[in-house]
């Protein structure tokens, strides 16, 4: 007996169905400070953007992300990397972010959403105690003055890196 | 000398490093004997372990080892044993009990629309499983297959019974509170430990699927452990015994079995899991079949297999005959037996039919006439085999001789000394007999050892005639293929 199963009269949820629907949402219930679209047709690859809490050294800083889905999405998580230069404690200097839920804690039922707003409030409450950036890690409780100097130094208005893009 | 950093990417790559799983999602049923096989060169207490398992287990399914063996090996074992219960009711029932869990769900916080892409994928298939069951079409048991060998349809399906799994916890959070070691609260537990895509079953989960799952659709689940702890046979480190509503026992009701080698889940099988053949239409049975189709096999343990009930001699590790489901109603693939037409016996003496195939009938000794010997191909069981030894080291089988009844050797002058390539007088003149040599297992098979009493017993003819003439044979052949 073939494994295959093309022949399914209603098939599988598929990734792109999956997305469709993701986009969907996002489209009919935008959430505020978070933004997503994919790049082109096959919907493998998006671009988000997701704006510094206030009361954070991030407010009012606009950042960029990439995200990319696998073709097993959503049972894996998607690739996420801040586009923007960010100073921070997990995030290191090429945009990796180190976060759990990007990680072995990914679940079925989060979604492009519930990323975006893990990685907001992730600006406001590091993960101090594994960084990607020790440095970072280290200003966040000695010295948030210095801390939010070089978070402005190393930021990018998305304008700036259009710029730079071309 | 590599810089720390070079040995931190090593590390790196070291901790993520998964081998590449292989194999279906969920394989074909197939002989336990292959577990056997596969530790043959193990570790003692392994060979001793998995030599007595294919007694107690008969068959196994293999579930890749991708991490989510052991959900994909319940959810699996669930709809197959809502098969193997042969009520096509009990996917209404069941449908509806799942439907009805949705508040279960929204109480633990799961968002519909996040859901319900998991949820309708194993509602689906509950389904197309009945639609398929209540067509008879025969073909539920590859449906299930296939679907759990998709990719998308499975996953989903193990989603949707991880989220039951978590919100049942939540919901009855004093039952395995006690359970969860240092987890700060039961929400980031099911959060981090089940829901979690990646996670394996844990006994935790698995007690809460089993709570929510397995038990309410009246069925039980064991967990049977291969390891090398000291033992001759594989434990049972889980079991929920079948209850109905009431908490009573239930019995005869499907089991879920899955066998656990640490880090792994399969899926095992009782031989009485998946019964004989639906009765056949009695068969006058060919004694010209039975050499061809009994004797070819070339290794111990499969001429072994074939001896147990319900087995056919189609070869380890290949398919078992399609009947997998004693209450699928599948008319077309049967074993072989199937495709003999119902012999009709000749009024006249048939002496001359059988002229090449009466081999067996006669003794091989001129001093031992008055005993017949079969031949010493197989350790031949003389009462009905319902059950037969299969752990007997296979033969040279002792040649067993059949007493009878002095008046019937024969005293005979002219030129020719006694053969046992003969026939007794008046051999197949009789009437046939009716069935006295029926037993539940073999029913009138030529696989029945007992025929080998029989006197009266009559070879089947082969006629090209009436061959072309219904095409039954070869129509069976290759839709059972």
């Amino acid at each position: 007996m073939a494994l295959s199963s093309n022949a399914r009269p209603n098939g599988g949820a598929t990734v792109a169905g999956r997305l469709q629907k993701e986009l969907m949402d996002i489209m009919t219930k935008p959430t505020p400070g978070v933004t997503a679209f994919p790049d082109d047709e096959n919907m493998t690859k998006w671009t988000a953007t997701i704006s510094g809490p206030d009361d954070t050294p991030y407010a009012n800083l606009v950042f960029k992300l990439s995200m990319e889905f696998a073709n097993n999405y959503p049972y894996v998580p998607p690739v996420v990397l801040f586009k923007t230069p960010i100073y921070h404690p997990n995030v290191d200097f090429s945009g990796r972010i180190c976060l759990d839920i990007l990680k072995d804690k990914w679940s079925a039922i989060y979604n492009i959403g519930s990323v975006l707003l893990s990685l907001q409030s992730l600006l406001g409450e590091p993960n101090n105690s594994s960084p990607l950036n020790g440095q970072a890690a280290e200003l966040w409780d000695k010295d948030p003055a210095e801390f939010q100097r070089l978070v402005l130094a190393r930021h990018k208005t998305p304008e700036e890196l259009d710029a730079n893009a071309v | 000398m590599p810089s720390d950093e070079e040995y931190a990417q090593l590390q790196k790559l070291s901790d993520d490093y998964q081998p590449e799983a292989t194999g279906p999602l969920v394989g074909e049923r197939q002989s336990s004997s292959a577990i056997t096989t596969e530790y043959a060169n193990a570790d003692l207490v392994y060979r001793i372990k998995t030599a007595a398992l294919p007694q107690k287990y008969a068959y196994f399914r293999t579930c890749r080892g991708d991490g989510h063996c052991g959900w994909r090996a319940i959810a699996f074992t669930y709809f197959e044993a809502l098969l193997r219960a042969g009520d096509v009711n009990k996917f209404d029932e069941e449908l509806c009990r799942l439907q009805s869990m949705g508040n279960l769900l929204v109480v633990a916080g799961f968002q519909e629309d996040l859901i319900e892409d998991f949820r309708d994928e194993a509602l689906d298939l509950l389904r197309r499983l009945a639609a398929s069951e209540r067509s008879m079409d025969g073909t539920s048991a590859d449906l299930l297959l296939q679907t759990f060998n998709d990719y998308g349809a499975s996953m989903s399906i193990i989603t949707y019974f991880k989220l039951l799994a978590s919100a049942w916890i939540q919901s009855n959070p004093d039952d395995f509170v006690g359970f969860l070691l240092d987890c700060p609260d039961i929400k980031t537990y099911c959060q981090q430990n089940i829901e979690a895509a990646g996670c394996e079953i844990e006994n935790v989960s698995m007690a809460a699927l089993a709570e929510v799952l397995v038990k309410p659709a009246g069925f039980g689940l064991e967990v049977l452990y291969l390891d090398r702890s000291p033992g001759s046979e594989i434990n049972n480190t889980f079991c929920i015994e079948p209850t109905n509503q009431d908490g009573v026992p239930v019995q005869n009701a499907p089991i879920l079995r899955l066998l656990y080698r640490p880090g792994h889940y399969d899926i095992l099988y009782r031989a009485d899991d998946f019964p004989s053949p639906v009765p056949q239409p009695p068969l006058q049975v060919a004694l010209a079949g039975y050499t061809d189709e009994f004797v070819p096999m070339s290794s111990n343990l499969s001429e072994v297999m074939t001896m147990i009930p319900g087995m056919f001699p189609t070869g380890l590790g290949q398919r078992w005959p399609s009947v997998s489901y004693y209450d699928s109603p599948d008319p077309a693939p049967q074993p072989q037996i199937a495709s003999v037409p119902t012999y009709v016996p000749a009024p006249t003496p048939a002496a001359p039919v059988v002229a090449s195939h009466h081999d067996f009938v006669h003794s091989i000794h001129p001093n031992h006439v008055d005993h017949h010997q079969p031949p010493s191909l197989h350790n031949i069981q003389l009462e009905p085999p319902v059950t037969l030894p299969i752990h007997h080291a296979p033969p040279p089988a002792p040649p067993i001789s059949i007493e009878r009844t002095p008046s019937m050797s024969i005293e005979r002058g002219g030129p020719f000394r006694p053969s046992m390539y003969e026939l007794e007088p008046g051999f197949g003149s009789g009437q046939v007999h009716p069935s006295p040599f029926q037993t539940s297992i073999f029913r009138n098979s030529h696989y029945n050892t007992a025929h080998f009493m029989n006197p009266e017993f009559q070879p089947e003819e082969w006629s090209p005639d009436s061959e072309y003439a219904t095409g039954n044979r070869g129509r069976h052949k290759s839709t059972s293929s």
